[in-house]
Parts: structure tokens; sequence; C-alpha cells
């Protein structure tokens, strides 16, 4: 039996269904088109209640999520949201994440469902100092996603926090409807946004989160899973498991700059330092085809050489042509490279980008100049 | 007839992976059927056989594709391409709006069609399989 998240009765009305990382999910409502361009014209919600959340918490909280990442942790301020990685010890990555430092000793570590249960068990295996307290609060709270240009003021009806106020890559503990909760101001679709955790939510008892559920979902367009990878993919955001795994690197990924040189004695550095050095042979790279579209597994070309292949690829309805992401040789597909696509009974021309795949200047979250 | 809000009709033929053929004039058209487009949600993308392509029955001649999903399509019927639908190319959401009407795919020249019409399913036994594969309401 696939689990279920707080909002499945909703969901089980109004959507095509499909299982995701064990979990019955949203995969269209009316349309996926039509949900990837309410996004990024104005907004749509997401159910995200799957994805794993961990708070770690007590005074060496800091100190022990910082022998976990590459990045800088105890350097970020109270209230900043970053994204960084979990490594393995030769540098592979297990998952990405966002983490949220909600006090001086208190992180919300948000997951990857797919990967929340080993990511947990890895966490777990780093044996967290005396004082330190890893919950998996998952299965007790709701996460939606309110995101597009017009998030802020779909939003702001449902919480006392002053969302103007909010600005980019931050999170405050606020509430929402009266219930406690968490609001970053972060996303997965390349637009402005917030992601709103209603904690004390379980599945039998919600609280007031599935009405929250239900008014923004009137408020604004209900999206599924086949608009939130069109949109991360237009957007040039990597996914774990098809753009990246356990067999790569940050720098293979093209996530170099989640690297802070200024730290060592974390999980995969050693390895890290070495592969730095020597640069990567292969990198995550974004690929616009002529015709077609390129899909996971199609082999990509220069002449008659295979130079890698697409990691994912879909249709972008901003520019009405195929586009993906791909594992490409380093050397020689600097953006604006020229490329071959196999597909499936056809070969079709390419070339290289650096995603984005849509315009900033009309698309995305800093458009307008809104650079906050 | 509708099953389950997908439309049927009772003039075309269907094979058992959703395509429909309806003879026109002296070729015989073909398309996907309404239940093939809905579950596709949005058609974006058409590559259907080119002109003069030899296709044989049941055999792949090319996709329909949606944003998130890639569906396959088998010819009904035997012969040589004589139309393709060129409006798909700039217009794919046809085959969701009209899959029986301005959304048909090619047309072809059909070498044996008699016989092989006795191989598709009329719109009842369409019907009966669509039931089949459709969760129960």
């Amino acid at each position: 039996m696939p689990k279920t998240t707080q909002f499945h009765a909703y969901h089980a009305g109004h959507a095509k269904m499909t299982d995701f990382a064990g979990y019955e999910m949203p995969l269209w409502y009316s349309s996926t088109l039509d949900e990837h361009m309410a996004v990024r014209n104005s907004s749509g919600v997401f159910d995200v209640s799957h994805m794993g959340r961990f708070v770690v918490s007590g005074e060496p909280a800091g100190a022990f999520i910082e022998g976990l990442v590459p990045t800088q942790v105890q350097k970020q301020a109270v209230g900043k949201a970053f994204y960084t990685l979990l490594l393995d010890e030769r540098a592979g990555i297990l998952d990405d994440l966002i983490v949220l430092r909600l006090d001086e000793a208190k992180f919300m570590l948000v997951v990857n469902a797919a990967n929340a249960a080993a990511d947990l068990s890895h966490i777990q295996a780093r044996s967290p100092p005396q004082g330190v307290r890893v919950d998996d609060t998952t299965g007790s709270s709701a996460m939606v996603a309110v995101q597009g240009p017009s998030a802020q003021s779909i939003m702001q009806p449902y919480t006392e926090l002053d969302l103007g106020q909010l600005k980019r890559l931050r999170c405050a503990e606020t509430k929402v409807m009266g219930q406690r909760s968490i609001i970053s101001r972060t996303g997965y679709t390349g637009e402005d946004g917030f992601e709103v955790i209603v904690l004390d939510a379980t599945n039998e008892s919600p609280g007031r989160a599935m009405e929250f559920w239900e008014k923004i979902t009137a408020a604004s367009k209900p999206c599924g899973l086949g608009a939130r990878d069109s949109l991360r993919l237009e957007a040039g955001l990597p996914l774990y498991g098809s753009d990246m795994d356990g067999t790569t690197n940050p720098f293979q990924a093209d996530l170099g700059w989640v690297v802070s040189s200024a730290k060592t004695g974390y999980v995969g550095c050693d390895a890290l330092w070495e592969l730095k050095s020597s640069g990567p042979e292969v990198i995550r790279r974004g690929v616009v085809s002529d015709r077609g579209i390129p899909r996971h597994g199609f082999v990509v070309k220069a002449g008659s050489e295979q130079i890698g292949t697409v990691t994912s690829g879909t249709f972008s309805p901003i520019l009405s042509k195929g586009i993906a992401l791909c594992r490409l040789r380093n050397e020689g597909t600097e953006p604006g490279a020229t490329v071959t696509i196999a597909m499936r009974d056809s070969e079709q021309g390419g070339k290289t980008v650096r995603p984005p795949f849509y315009d900033e200047s009309i698309y995305g979250w800093k458009r307008h100049g809104k650079g906050n | 007839m509708d099953v389950q809000g997908y439309e049927i009709r009772d003039d075309l033929l269907y094979t058992k992976e959703h395509e429909w053929a309806k003879v026109v004039g002296a070729d015989v058209r073909v398309g996907v059927t309404d239940y093939a487009a809905k579950t596709l949600n949005d058609v974006v993308y058409v590559s259907p056989p080119k002109v003069s392509t030899e296709v044989a029955q049941f055999k792949f001649i090319g996709t329909v594709e949606s944003i998130k999903a890639v569906s396959e399509l088998y010819s009904p019927v035997s012969g040589t391409v004589t139309k393709v639908n060129a409006e798909l190319e700039s217009h794919p959401e046809l085959v969701n709006k009209s899959p029986y009407g301005e959304g048909w795919l090619i047309e072809v020249n059909a070498t044996d069609f008699g016989p092989e019409s006795k191989r598709l399913l009329d719109a009842a036994r369409y019907a009966t399989h669509l039931r089949a594969i459709l969760p129960k309401s």
C-alpha cells in the first residue's frame, strides 16, 4: 500500500494519481501544460508533503551538520535557507537537500522522499553527539509549495508573517491559519514562491492543514508532479535519481558552488579535494533540441562520437521545444556547442546552453529586477 | 458511445493499443482514440511516419508525446502512407481537442484492408476492451 499525504482525499477527488517514491501523489489535476503556465504567469500550489523533513536540534546541532555537508553551516545566519548535498566518503552524492536554520541550535533538513530513509540512516550513522536530537517530522507535518510571480499575494492572507519582509532563501517560524508553521522563500520551479511546512499535522489529525490546502487551491491552481518536473527542468534544476546519483560527484553535477573551500572535516571532503584539482571529465549541461523531445537515456553525440546521455528531458512550454539536462563530456561542450541527439528513429540537432532555459528577464524569480 | 467519460465513435475500427481507422475515399485514415489522448494529457509533440513510408498492421509507426510521457503508435492497417496531418506540427493539441476529427494522424493507401479490418475491433468490442482496462468506478 503506497503512503498518502494529509491532502489525499482532495487529490483523489480532483487529480490523476501516480505512485512516486512510495507515495500516491497527484500527477496532474486538469492539464500539466496549464499548471506549468499558471506557475510561470501567476501562481500554482503543490502538495510536497512526501518530502522528508528532519529536525536536528540541540546545542551542538550546527557543528554536527557541519560534518555532514560541504557547505558552511554555522556561518549561516538564523533565518537562512540553503541548498546543499549529502555525500559519501568518495564524494558521491547521496542526496540534495534544503537546510533551514530556524534558530542557533535548530535546523530543518528537507530531503527527497525517495532518499529519506537512507538519509536518516546516514545521519544517524554519524553518531550525533550528546545533546543533539534528530527527529523525523515527515509524518507529523504537511508541506505545500506556493510558486509563481503572484505567490506572495496568494499566500499572505493565511499567515501573520509579513511575507514582503521574507527575502529569497530565508525562512521563519510563524503560524498559518493559526497553526504552528515554517515558511521559507524557496522552491523547485525557478519562480518566486514559498514552501510552507504546517506542523502538528498528521494524516489522522491534520488540524487546519486541510482547510489551508482547500482555501489556497481555491485561490490558486493546484499542480501535480508532472508540472513540478517540467518546471524544475525548464529552470535547469537537477533531479536526484535522474540527473545525479551516488556515482556522481558535485563537480560532475555542476554543483561545485555548494562546496566551500574554507572548510574541511566533513564526509567526502578528502575525495572532493582530489577531484577539485583534476576537474570533472563529464559534467551536467543543458541542451535545447531543434526538433523532437529528448528523453532519459537518449545518446548525445558530436559528429559520430558519443559524448554523453540525456539524464532528463521534456517539452518546454515556454520555448515550445524539447529541452534536456545531460551528462556530457566536459571538454568541447561549453554553452553554445552543437550536438546531435539520437532519438528513437531519427537524429536531431541541438545546442548546449547554461540553464535556466527561459529568458530570465521575462520568467523566473529574477524578473522585474526582483533580486531579493 | 461513452465509456467512463471516453468517447467511442460507432463508425470507426479500433486497435487494442487505442488507434482508430476509417475509410476516407481510397485511403484509410488513422488516429488515436479519445482515451489515448486523455490518458496522455496534453499532447505536445507528434512524430508520425513520413509520406511514402511502408507501414504494416500492428507495427510501430511513430510516437505521440505529452510533457511527461511518450505513447507509441501502431498502425491499424498495412500499406503506404499517402498523407500526414501537417497541422499537428504546429498544433499538436488538436489530438486532444479533436482526436477523431482534426487531430487525425495519417492516411494510408491500404494493401489488404478487407482481411485486415477483421482483425480490428468494432466500437462495441473496443468499448468492452476499454472497460476491462479501466479501474472500476
